[in-house]
């Protein structure tokens, strides 16, 4: 379980989460969206203990860093490491060590290649293979399905399913609502930092309905295509 | 090309502001720990002339790097690139050549000259595609990384050990030793991103002490043979071969906990100018080490969780 409480976040004078309060319980899935710059990374950051901030974050094992995959929305790859060093380097920093590498590669990455060098696609299945390994009890994914083809799409909606099987907690956020309403319990709705609504499973068709209608709105017809 | 160098300038001012300084007295500071520490060298070794040309190559490398270099030829086209580079190799060149010049170093002055401006029409790491493999890829990063960007010193560290000890010259063997943990500093010269750091489920002090601990096993590693055979072939210095590699050691801490002291931001003057004055004293190393060490758990708290 993961529990928020009156979360807030000002970067110089301009709050970009405001008051938000949020529960997250184990064997639930739960869905992050809302427009560019509406604190959802903010809100990843500040649960992960990246950020400072004032309200609360609590979770039934802490410190909740420690059991947590964050796989960040552009992961960061140092020059000459490969992918199997990647993979190392993130088991070795929560003592797993001897984690058999080859057999787990289910994205059948190039794992003696650079990292670096690799394809967008392939640099976030890397890190999330990476962040499964790791066994983590909580699992924050921003963009996950961004720039992965359909195949390993596919995969990753299966993997989300199968961590909702296993008890564990998993947030993630994504521009495809489709994405979200194959796996989710629950979406909360943040706009400019504040938290709009929430709804579970029977509400997300309407939800999805009032993005399109209040991202849209009359935005196409001004456009006057001919 | 003059927008580029300006621009340079005021990048360059602006990370010595950063630091605290004003930029004039920055440049000046800075020229006065180079012209020291080369003085230093030269009093100490008679290899100290490969020591200079050595350091100002390696800067100069890393100016050549494939993708800098093909952002200045997309962005000013073929010609301009090339005199861009030359002129910055020239430019980073100007205190080294002057100092070899002041030693009386003309053909080595010359030398370094002419490898700054053939240097500046090439880039590297071009076709590098295939990973080198390196002993360190059980525990990444720093030497993994470090070992694959630097790995052509070690066969010549090796080189110059096994010369060393064919016609009899310790301080070229010592030399050759020291190179190899003047390399591996360099792999902890720059902060690496905060994921890298957070990821940890451990202490502070514990995160520190890994981090030391395999540098210490990795740095002990490469230097091994170059230590074994000196302490076989000159087992009359056994005391000054390893109050070496102990000193060794000592600034290899030193430069792994200056560097989470300042984290998330780089290595600032402040700890560079203490690092250095440890050269010229290595026995502040004793009260260097433990200030860098409380000062890196307290910036490491915040994104390592100690609540403590």
């Amino acid at each position: 379980m993961i529990k928020i409480k009156e979360l807030s976040k000002l970067f110089g004078n301009k709050e970009v989460l405001k008051n938000l309060s949020m529960e997250f319980s184990k064997g639930n899935v739960y869905g992050i969206v809302g427009e560019n710059g509406a604190g959802k990374t903010t809100l990843f950051r500040c649960i992960a203990g990246l950020e400072s901030y004032s309200g609360e974050i609590i979770s039934d094992v802490m410190p909740l860093k420690n059991h947590l995959g964050l796989l960040l929305t552009e992961p960061f790859f140092f020059t000459m490491m490969t992918g199997r060093e990647y993979i190392r380097l993130l088991c070795n920093a929560r003592g797993k060590t001897n984690v058999d590498i080859d057999n787990k590669n289910i994205f059948d990455l190039p794992l003696e290649q650079y990292a670096s060098t690799y394809s967008t696609g392939m640099k976030k299945k890397l890190a999330i293979t990476a962040i499964l390994l790791q066994e983590n009890e909580y699992f924050i994914l921003d963009e996950p399905f961004n720039g992965v083809d359909i195949q390993s799409n596919i995969i990753l909606t299966e993997i989300i399913l199968k961590l909702k099987e296993l008890n564990k907690v998993v947030i993630i956020s994504s521009h495809i609502f489709s994405t979200l309403s194959d796996t989710c319990d629950e979406i909360h709705l943040l706009r400019k930092g504040e938290q709009i609504k929430s709804v579970n499973k029977t509400g997300f068709k309407d939800l999805e309905q009032e993005m399109k209608e209040i991202t849209i709105g009359n935005l196409i017809k001004n456009l006057e295509l001919k | 090309m003059k927008n580029y160098f300006n621009l340079l300038l005021v990048l360059t001012n602006r990370k010595i502001k950063k630091a605290g300084l004003n930029p004039g007295l920055g440049y000046l500071l800075g020229l006065a720990a180079f012209i020291l520490l080369a003085e230093y060298l030269f009093q100490k070794t008679s290899f100290a002339k490969y020591l200079v040309i050595l350091v100002c190559l390696s800067f100069q490398f890393q100016l050549s790097e494939k993708n800098r270099t093909d952002f200045l030829q997309s962005t000013f086209g073929d010609k301009t690139k090339n005199k861009i580079r030359i002129l910055e190799n020239l430019m980073v060149s100007i205190p080294f050549v002057s100092f070899l010049l002041y030693k009386g170093l003309i053909i080595e002055a010359s030398i370094l000259g002419l490898c700054s401006i053939s240097f500046a029409l090439v880039s590297f790491h071009a076709h590098f595609n295939l990973s080198i493999p390196t002993p360190f890829s059980k525990r990444p990063f720093e030497f993994s990384t470090g070992f694959r960007r630097t790995f052509y010193l070690f066969p010549m560290a090796y080189a110059l050990a096994f010369i060393a000890i064919n016609v009899d010259n310790f301080n070229l063997g010592v030399f050759s030793f020291l190179l190899i943990f003047l390399t591996t500093l360099g792999f902890y010269s720059k902060p690496e991103q905060e994921y890298y750091v957070w990821v940890h489920a451990e202490t502070p002090g514990k995160f520190l002490k890994n981090k030391m601990l395999h540098a210490s096993k990795n740095a002990a590693f490469l230097t091994a043979p170059i230590l074994i055979s000196m302490l076989i072939f000159y087992p009359s210095e056994v005391a000054l071969i390893l109050g070496f590699f102990l000193i060794g050691l000592l600034f290899l801490w030193t430069i792994i906990l200056a560097k989470y002291s300042s984290y998330p931001e780089e290595m600032n003057l402040p700890e560079g100018m203490i690092v250095a004055f440890s050269l010229f004293f290595p026995p502040l190393l004793l009260a260097v080490i433990p200030f860098f060490y409380l000062k890196s758990v307290n910036k490491l708290k915040f994104l390592l969780n100690d609540k403590n």
